[in-house]
């Protein structure tokens, strides 16, 4: 038996925020009250094209099942799922969700087109340039990440790892993240190092993350503080030094 | 005559009798029952837990209680700790400080979770509370050595002083010698946080040995492997220790003198850290296995016979984590030996490995499940799952409380029959009555969640990810699971439907965090306005949400009850959607 939502069905593009009233809806209700108090809204009903969704993934008949997810396992059934689903297939604009699921644009792509800025960044994007795919999973926290880097053999060649065994210098090794400050903006943010390996992808990152426009990118210079507590214009080295001593990043207006 | 009866005991007495009752639920119960008992119930609450810092304002929390004595604080979402908050989000304690210096003057405890916290916070601790006793800072970041310096030099009685999972600044390793010769109060000193030049290890010896009441000790990665017996021999009456690293050469005499430092530690129950473990030095932990309760030998990249080797030691153990070297093989002898066996935590060894580096499965689980009947607490990551063996495991275990299974593969169904595992987790809630914590993962419809709005009526905190067809998933947890305080989704196609059909039951909850999924920005906006008991806010990194059209769904959505209106401290990439605050920054 399928539960029926007392919800209005929005009429495209939009969603009628009008007919909502939600202060007519005291506690929440039961399941069984809900179908009763669909005075108010007309029924929402799952149409045929979703139960045969459903009959595909309740019942238990192999066969069905084994159809539907059998080639290439997880990825068949990601593709179903999104395409099918029955809020998507309404006529107003499609979220970037399904297009994603397409989206197999290399995670270390530092193109800066603009169209691809969009998509990387999009509010939807499952990929993001974390260098490892899915952000945030699977779902362990960060300094737990790096454990697998080290040589999991027990025997006495398991030498004492140094603590910047990521390549970053003089911080601690739970994270490949530097803070980055921009003048000017009292909030600083992080970036994860690991993912970039030119100065000019990491400039076009940061460029992107504090908002400046790519007309005039001479305004802003990039500068380190390396371990010894100096800071150094980063132009200046090479990015292997670069990467091993720095602590942490500073955007300045570059005068003249 | 019932009025005569509510003032026949004067305030002293009830005072007395409230002092006994110490849970905030009752607290809150006794303060309901008339104004009398309330007004002297919050003179004399002396504890708060505030379990989401943006809830309520520090001046409300001061006016209601004037006499505090010991504070705890949550920033963050829980997903923060997988980087789907942005940085600058929030969270920060320095108000809440600034404005319980001048209240509270004896305040002598604070323990926060995920909040930002700096030096700025942590110089002002440690000039305005003379009491100051114990400072948890669990999993914050923001603050480094030269704060941890002023509270050890100002805090003249600190009993705690708990970084356990923060983020320091290491600017300096002689914060450790601030510590005044005077201070003989610590009981308990977590810096396993620290990176590696950030303690001074002859200042740590001095101290550990004129605190006789030290009984909880965590050493952090640096502190190296010879040094561990100076300090155990300094410390025998430890109850919770930590070592840094465990790595040497093996060396006869270093080997002796660490087992017997190890063996003469009479109350030792609780062991962690082991970072780079050379298994030939583990038996030196031989002697004090049999009283081990708790081992957490989650950094330990041991393999599974040397693991097994340890563990058959420990028949007394209640807590175990683990990497998954552990394998099917060694949670099976876990499963026979350590029948007290209440928490499990298996951790992935290369989460981002595509295929599996170790010979650990659904199987290792069900091993412990069949062996261990007291098991409460699960996390389990793992590559394959099947209906089947979550069946088995949830009529084997039906006291668990917390289970988290974590299948690394988005949306793997069953290996066996290549279905959904909703009847497995269905199973789970079923059978465990008492569950209170669930994290799903696998391929999962929305049948899972109608099972758990169901069955999972105790259920409090619920995590969701690539799972559902539709709102109906949504809709059957929000309207059935009765207890549920948190709720957070990622990557799931749960739209604006059943968010604003239970609209209501967000004001029952803590919080709810929705990423990746399809709320669209007006449905954002309707709750905001219609619903004036919670603070709704869009997290959006690229471009404000109102330069898109109003059905475009949102990147990140954080919905929660709050009676202190929307906060003050939002960064330009959170919008609030209440009415009253300007969407566009």
């Amino acid at each position: 038996m399928e539960l029926q939502l007392g919800l209005a069905l929005p009429p495209p593009p939009l969603i009628p925020i009008e007919t909502f009233d939600l202060n007519s809806y005291g506690n929440y209700e039961t399941r069984e009250a809900l179908g009763s108090n669909a005075l108010s809204w007309p029924l929402l009903k799952l149409g045929p094209a979703d139960n045969d969704i459903n009959n595909i993934h309740h019942h238990s008949s192999s066969s069905s099942s084994s159809s539907s997810c059998s080639s290439g396992g997880g990825a068949g059934c990601k593709k179903r799922s999104f395409d099918e689903a029955p809020f998507f297939d309404e006529k107003r604009n499609v979220p970037k969700t399904l297009h994603l699921l397409l989206w197999t644009n290399q995670p270390n792509d530092e193109d800066d087109d603009p169209s691809n800025v969009l998509h990387e960044n999009s509010s939807s994007a499952i990929f993001k340039n974390d260098g490892e795919g899915l952000v945030g999973w699977p779902p362990v926290k960060t300094w737990r990440k790096k454990v697998h880097h080290q040589i999991p053999n027990g025997g006495a060649e398991n030498n004492r790892l140094p603590a910047v065994e990521n390549g970053i210098g003089g911080r601690a090794s739970k994270s490949t993240y530097v803070k980055v400050k921009m003048e000017g903006v009292p909030i600083a943010r992080k970036i994860d190092l690991s993912v970039h390996h030119s100065f000019e992808g990491l400039t076009n990152t940061l460029m992107r993350m504090f908002g400046i426009s790519d007309g005039n990118p001479k305004i802003f210079k990039l500068t380190y503080q390396d371990r010894e507590g100096d800071w150094l214009l980063a132009e200046d080295v090479p990015w292997r030094t670069f990467i091993c001593s720095l602590k942490c990043l500073k955007l300045i207006r570059s005068r003249g | 005559m019932q009025k005569e009866m509510a003032y026949s005991f004067p305030d002293e007495v009830l005072k007395h009798v409230f002092s006994f009752i110490q849970s905030d639920k009752d607290r809150n119960a006794v303060s309901l029952v008339c104004k009398s008992w309330y007004e002297i119930e919050r003179w004399c609450r002396r504890k708060v837990f505030i379990g989401n810092c943006y809830a309520v304002s520090p001046r409300m929390v001061i006016r209601r209680f004037p006499e505090v004595r010991s504070i705890e604080l949550k920033g963050k979402p829980h997903f923060a700790d997988f980087n789907l908050v942005p940085d600058g989000w929030g969270g920060y304690v320095l108000q809440w400080i600034a404005e319980m210096a001048g209240a509270y003057p004896w305040l002598g405890e604070i323990r926060l979770k995920r909040m930002v916290v700096t030096d700025e916070s942590l110089e002002l601790i440690a000039k305005s509370f003379k009491n100051f006793k114990v400072l948890v800072l669990f999993s914050c970041e923001g603050f480094s050595t030269d704060g941890l310096a002023a509270i050890a030099a100002s805090c003249k009685n600190l009993r705690e002083l708990d970084l356990r999972e923060s983020e320091v600044d290491d600017l300096s390793g002689h914060w450790l010698a601030q510590f005044p010769e005077t201070c003989t109060s610590l009981v308990s000193l977590n810096i396993s946080c620290l990176g590696s030049d950030e303690v001074s290890f002859s200042a740590l010896e001095r101290l550990v040995d004129r605190c006789p009441n030290l009984r909880s000790l965590q050493l952090n990665r640096a502190v190296t492997l010879d040094k561990i017996a100076n300090i155990l021999r300094r410390a025998p009456q430890l109850v919770d220790f930590g070592t840094g690293n465990y790595a040497a050469e093996l060396q006869p005499d270093v080997f002796s003198n660490l087992a017997g430092a190890f063996s003469s530690c009479k109350e030792l129950k609780s062991l962690s850290g082991f970072w780079d473990v050379v298994p030939a030095y583990l038996p030196a932990l031989y002697s004090i296995c049999p009283r081990l309760t708790s081992l957490n030998l989650s950094y330990a990249t041991i393999q599974s016979p040397d693991l097994i080797k340890l563990v058959s030691h420990c028949p007394r153990l209640q807590r175990l984590l683990v990497l998954d070297y552990v394998e099917d093989s060694g949670l099976e002898e876990l499963a026979s030996s350590c029948k007290d066996l209440q928490e499990l935590r298996v951790f992935p060894s290369d989460p981002f490995g595509v295929e599996p580096n170790v010979s650990l499965t659904e199987q290792g689980l069900v091993a412990v499940s069949l062996g261990c009947p007291k098991l409460q607490s699960v996390l389990y990551f793992c590559r394959r799952m099947s209906n089947a063996a979550l069946v088995t495991i949830a009529q084997n275990c039906p006291n668990l409380t917390r289970f988290r299974l974590c299948i690394i593969e988005p949306k793997t169904p069953d290996y066996l029959t290549l279905d959904p595992l909703d009847a497995g987790f269905g199973a789970i809630v079923e059978h465990c009555k008492d569950l209170r914590r669930l994290s799903l993962s696998g391929l999962l419809t929305d049948h899972v969640f109608e099972y758990i709005g169901t069955y999972g009526k105790k259920l409090e905190m619920l995590s969701v990810a690539f799972a559902g067809d539709s709102d109906l998933g949504l809709h059957h947890v929000l309207s059935g699971c009765e207890s549920l305080r948190k709720l957070e989704i990622r990557d799931c196609p749960f739209g604006d439907k059943a968010l604003l059909a239970n609209a209501a039951k967000l004001e029952t909850m803590r919080s709810l965090w929705m990423s990746s999924c399809a709320v669209s920005f007006g449905a954002c906006k309707l709750l905001g306005q219609k619903m004036p008991k919670l603070n709704v806010e869009v997290i959006d990194e690229t471009e404000p949400p109102d330069s898109r059209p109003e059905s475009y769904p949102v990147d990140k959505l954080y919905i929660y009850k709050s009676v202190a209106g929307p906060r003050f401290d939002m960064p330009p990439f959170v919008w609030s959607m209440d009415e009253a605050v300007k969407i566009l920054h």
